[in-house]
């Protein structure tokens, strides 16, 4: 009928028109707000959490972001709102989410999970004067480039957890001197650098290093194949220790599983991106990571981040550093709103620089505190052995 | 030697699986001419559900019924459950576009790859989950072909793949709604007049093929462990592919289709390079493309005048 | 299949209409020439950029993806909508330009690691040889789809773009740049004034398309493009009629490829980096459904798709936009589909009312669970707090069952007819509501996707050939 089809011309129009209207409106109407009384901003995350191929990482330092902004909006009292931006691991999808980040409200931001993204967004939010602080991005590059000048991380890089790893298995011998170790990288820039730093160390000490690849993205048999061609063809008599310093701990587990299923024994060495005691337990196994496992740790920190994540199920490695950067974030919000002005981008920027969390306070063991460049100017390490049961041990790193 | 075997095997249990995805796609493609991009993701939704039976039942660790009775179950409910889910998307998203140009039932598929997917996603969340079938079908109880062992789950795969295959072909060939099926496949207009119920073989067709998809998942959750919302993506893929080389439309072509497809992958991942194993299969299935445009076992297309 | 009988112009007879709104619609649209329709989309594209985008970055950033992905969707015209080649590895092409340009845009040539040397040539130039290497790549590509039809051709493209995506990943890292891609890219430079902003690619953008729609609506209205309709609607026929087919086809994914080249170079320098991850299933998948959703086979549909798709993925990424997408459709949907007055009015007084109900019984039941408040955005938590059931704290098991019911509800609703149809509508809207306002607000980036599923699925239900497409008889 024709009233019928006039009308629904009309609402859609009138939806079209409210939302831009409403759109353009709420960001106004927000940075008005923010100027109340009590210490409110918004900050937003960039995550992997919906789409792409890390969405089990993306989630994870969301649901720890989540935590982190609700226990400290009670601790400082501050009224904090988390604004969520999905990047799926796309840099050019993080040039358009960090776009509307910076047209938004925002006075700072966590994330983005990748290098690469950092590596896109990084001049963004310096041309913005926005800090943004990441819990995953490792690549040495980033912060020494000087083209994101408002970059922090409060994870090490690469530079720093190769060689620690590297020495560590040196010294403790975990291949028989002249043996072969095999290398391989899931074809991602987390681990193809680290490979790259670990290689020569090693080489350096006698052993003979099989560098191998296979896509990290592939998933079921296609990557059955890629994992039992690795253990069948690349395992041999002469390789005692397998270093896997990929981005998947359920790959890892699969590939450990393979070997088991193979006959093969050998020790596998992975790296942070494996640290998962949820689903890398291959006994015997030794991970390197940023932080300690919160779930056994004493610290009153951990123990209270341990309680509050139980709702959202099992977590990983990457949960841990972005719940820190948060923390961080909201920190040097609250800081501002003490000295009684209210946060802008500018002086959060420089709230973050002059961050201080000593090690007792931070949920990683370590102080957090930046260089200039926007590193983490301590040099932390933790190692784990997994037991006969599976339970991952802390042992020394040194 | 050593090497060989293994490869081989590994090729073999892939490839079955691939065939029997494939087999899903293939036999849609002939009736509804429809390239369903979301049946890999059917294929997801029966790992899910295998999955969830096992914990239903205990956990991989605990269980509370006998591994066998649990293996029938997990594949009855698997096949069942992901069959009515595929009848349903028929039902809901591709009767409507029977007379579209071909090129709508594309996105609307691609539309249902997304529901699925992140329906999963928020249901369960994005962590992988991994079946640990190890803890109740233990390595230990493998035969060994020159040192190279061959454990319980390979055998399952493998027979129950070949047991289904088996029986597709009987059903297809042997049976009535087999008939009917080709039928349909052959012209759809002429079946309708004969007297054929299109829409119920349509729907009956649908739910074979999900279901064998359905039971492909829970095999590939014990075989190779873990499982998330996206393994469909991939796998779909290979199967389109296995479904296009066999001969798209023909049911022994998407079995050895696959079986190809599963062995390129292992030999040119042991053989060659695991870095490139992708492009080298690529390379292969276009060179084969270019070599025999419609496939192994496909018709050359009738050109009506 | 077509019913037997019919052809195009039978096909078509439901598009023409001499009444009511549509009828006039089509008669302007019968008088108005081509050229004032381009000079309509360019105003439009200037008011947007000078007015409504006033130095808010988002808003250029979006301004610039939808003109990006116009681009992409013209392009894919050319192979998909004018000349019937289902090519699934058109993201090769437009990967293959961005990559073209960066490599002669940054230090890809020199020394990489240490940032330094390489071939850095003005944009003048890097943008031909750009298009010019990805122009030979298409016909390549061309000449292998010769022998091949339909379903196989979509399989090797298919692997050609997923062969694009692993081999720029993989190989020669040192010049490719490998998984860290090639960033630090130079501008677009003419002399000395380099375009330093967003808006600035925006502009060039828009300029490119223009042009772009110029001449393709030549190539359309030329020999040329009735050829590739031929070959498309039957290429048996169009070979007996002495057109050379297989010139044919090579051309369409030549030019395809052009197009795809130039967004890639836009691409490229707006970004001022590339990355292999740029160029994955995802990206494809959209400009397909921009494609499609606007009309395939129309130049006019192909932009107005990469207009809604581009659109539709901003609003569905921030939580207050989303939630009136999701109430405006679920109203629209309504007033469409839900036949006489009477029944519109019932139905929507009976869903007010159930609502209201429910809340106060379960309210009264059980205090905790009401006490949540609903998860939209803005005023509609404020309007809903009293209609819709949302439990206190977040707990998922309670969303989760009601999106599963909800899913069910909605097929169950499409299988149904008639009155029965209308009684079930009540509850299905409701419990979509609760499912919205308790669950699906919580994973905003997730329902974003869900949302775009069933928004594919419902405009192919609703209008198969798309928007500005018109309904054309295959013959298969």
């Amino acid at each position: 009928m024709r009233v019928r089809r006039i009308l629904s011309g009309a609402v859609g129009v009138m939806a079209l028109a409210s939302v831009t209207v409403f759109g353009v409106t709420t960001s106004s109407a927000h940075v008005a707000k923010v100027a109340a009384a009590q210490c409110k901003a918004s900050i937003a995350i960039e995550a992997p959490f919906a789409t792409g191929p890390a969405t089990q990482l993306g989630l994870e330092q969301l649901h720890f972001a989540q935590l982190a902004v609700a226990m400290a909006n009670k601790a400082n009292g501050t009224s904090i709102t988390l604004g969520k931006d999905d990047t799926g691991l796309n840099p050019s999808l993080a040039t358009t989410r960090t776009n509307s980040i910076i047209a938004s409200s925002a006075v700072a931001a966590v994330g983005p999970a990748g290098s690469q993204e950092v590596e896109a967004v990084g001049p963004l939010y310096a041309k913005a004067g926005m800090a943004f602080v990441s819990g995953s991005a490792t690549l040495p590059a980033l912060a020494t480039s000087g083209a994101n000048k408002t970059f922090f991380r409060v994870v090490p890089d690469d530079d720093i957890q190769g060689p620690n790893d590297a020495n560590y298995i040196i010294k403790h011998k975990l291949a028989p001197a002249g043996s072969t170790i095999l290398i391989v990288d899931d074809q991602e820039a987390y681990s193809e650098g680290l490979v790259a730093v670990m290689t020569p160390i090693l080489k350096a000490a006698g052993f003979t290093v099989n560098h191998q690849s296979y896509n990290g993205t592939d998933t079921g048999a296609t990557l059955q194949s890629d994992l039992s061609a690795l253990a069948t063809s690349q395992v041999n008599s002469s390789t005692h220790l397998v270093i896997v310093p990929w981005q998947s701990a359920g790959n890892a587990q699969q590939f450990g599983q393979t070997l088991q299923q193979q006959g093969k024994t050998v020790t596998l060495f992975g790296t942070d991106g494996t640290d998962s005691p949820g689903q890398f337990v291959i006994p015997g196994t030794y991970v390197s990571n940023f932080g300690p496992d919160i779930s056994t740790s004493k610290s009153a920190v951990d123990k209270a981040i341990v309680k509050g994540i139980k709702k959202y199920g099992p977590y990983g490695a990457f949960g841990v550093p972005t719940w820190e950067a948060t923390t961080v974030v909201m920190n040097a919000i609250s800081s501002v709103c003490k000295a009684g002005k209210t946060p802008s981008r500018s002086n959060v920027l420089a709230a973050v620089r002059k961050t201080n969390i000593s090690a007792t306070q931070s949920a990683m063991g370590v102080p957090i505190k930046f260089k200039a460049d926007g590193d983490l100017v301590a040099k932390a390490g933790y190692l784990f052995h997994i037991s006969s049961k599976g339970t991952y041990v802390e042992i020394s790193d040194k | 030697m050593h090497i060989f075997i293994q490869t081989l095997v590994t090729g073999i249990v892939t490839g079955c699986l691939y065939a029997l995805i494939a087999l899903g796609y293939s036999m849609v493609y002939g009736v509804l001419k429809l390239l369903n991009f979301a049946h890999g993701d059917l294929y997801m939704v029966g790992a899910f559900i295998g999955y969830f039976a096992i914990q239903w039942f205990g956990g991989a660790a605990a269980l509370i019924i006998p591994v066998p009775l649990l293996v029938i179950f997990m594949m009855l409910v698997a096949g069942l459950g992901v069959g009515a889910l595929g009848v349903a998307i028929e039902r809901f998203a591709y009767r409507p576009l029977r007379n579209a140009p071909r090129i709508a039932p594309l996105i609307t598929a691609l539309g249902v790859s997304f529901i699925l997917e992140d329906s999963v996603l928020l249901l369960f969340g994005g962590f992988t989950r991994n079946y640990n079938a190890p803890a109740f079908l233990p390595f230990t109880e493998s035969i060994h072909i020159d040192g190279v062992p061959i454990d319980s789950v390979q055998i399952i795969v493998v027979c129950v793949s070949l047991a289904m295959m088996v029986g597709l072909r009987e059903l297809v060939n042997r049976t009535l709604f087999g008939k009917s099926m080709r039928a349909v496949a052959s012209d759809r207009e002429a079946a309708e007049m004969l007297g054929i119920n299109v829409d119920r073989t349509i729907a009956m067709t649908f739910f074979i093929g999900s279901a064998m998809a359905g039971v492909a998942g829970v095999m590939s959750g014990l075989a190779f462990g873990q499982i998330s919302n996206i393994i469909g993506f991939l796998a779909g893929l290979k199967a389109f592919t296995a479904a296009v080389v066999g001969g798209i439309g023909s049911i022994p072509g998407a079995m050895i289709g696959g079986l190809f497809i599963g062995l390129c992958e292992s030999f040119s991942s042991s053989y060659v390079s695991s870095q490139y194993s992708d492009l080298i299969v690529f390379g292969i299935l276009i060179a084969t493309m270019l070599v025999r445009p419609q496939g192994v076992f496909g018709q050359p297309p009738l050109q009506k005048v | 299949m077509a019913p037997i009988g019919v052809d195009e112009w039978v096909a078509r007879s439901g598009d023409r209409r001499d009444s009511g709104w549509r009828g006039g619609l089509s008669r302007i649209d019968a008088r108005v020439g081509w050229w004032p329709r381009l000079l309509v989309v360019g105003l439009l594209a200037f008011v947007y950029g000078e007015f409504v985008v006033g130095g808010n970055v988002n808003y250029a950033q979006t301004g610039f993806n939808v003109v990006l992905y116009a681009l992409l969707a013209l392009g894919l015209n050319i192979v998909v909508g004018w000349a019937g080649l289902l090519d699934l590895g058109y993201i090769a092409f437009f990967g293959a330009g961005a990559y073209g340009y960066a490599l002669f845009s940054s230090h890809a040539f020199g020394n990489l690691p240490l940032a330094s040397g390489g071939v850095q040539l003005p944009a003048v130039a890097s943008i031909p040889i750009a298009v010019a290497g990805v122009a030979i790549l298409g016909l390549l590509i061309g000449l292998v789809a010769l022998r091949l039809s339909g379903d196989y051709l979509a399989i090797v493209t298919l692997f050609v773009g997923q062969a694009f995506a692993e081999a720029v990943n993989n190989v020669a890292p040192g010049t490719l740049g490998g998984a860290n891609g090639l960033f630090g890219l130079q501008g677009f430079k003419v002399g000395s004034a380099e375009i330093g902003s967003t808006l600035g690619y925006y502009w060039f953008a828009v300029i490119a398309l223009l042009i772009l729609m110029a001449l393709l609506h030549l190539l359309d209205t030329s020999r040329t493009g009735r050829a590739w309709r031929a070959v498309r609607d039957d290429s048996l026929a169009a070979s007996a009629m002495t057109i050379p087919v297989n010139k044919v086809k090579v051309m369409a994914f030549t030019f395809g490829a052009i197009v795809a080249a130039l967004a890639g170079t836009i691409f490229a320098a707006q970004q001022s980096s590339v990355f292999a991850t740029n160029f994955n299933a995802q990206t494809l998948i959209l400009i397909y459904a921009c494609l499609v959703l606007g009309g395939a086979g129309s130049i006019a549909g192909a932009v107005l798709g990469g207009v809604v798709v581009t659109v539709a993925q901003q609003l569905l990424s921030s939580p207050i936009d989303s939630a009136y997408l999701f109430y405006g459709i679920l109203v629209i949907v309504l007033i469409a589909r839900v036949r006489p007055w009477r029944h519109l009015g019932a139905v929507v007084a009976a869903i007010v009312g159930l609502g209201f109900a429910a809340h106060a019984i379960v309210g009264a039941i059980s205090h905790s669970a009401v006490a949540g408040s609903p998860g939209s955005a803005g005023w509609f938590a404020g309007a809903l707090r009293h209609f819709a059931i949302v439990p206190r704290g977040e707990p998922l098991t309670y969303g989760n069952i009601l999106y599963v019911a909800a899913i069910i509800m909605v097929i169950a609703v499409v299988q149904l007819k008639g009155i029965r149809r209308l009684i079930a509508v009540v509850p299905t809207v409701y419990v979509g509501i609760c499912c919205w306002e308790a669950r699906l607000t919580l994973d905003p980036g997730i329902t974003a996707q869900i949302m775009i599923g069933a928004i594919l699925i419902v405009t192919m239900a609703a209008r198969p050939e798309g928007l500005l497409g018109s309904r054309r008889v295959e013959v298969i």
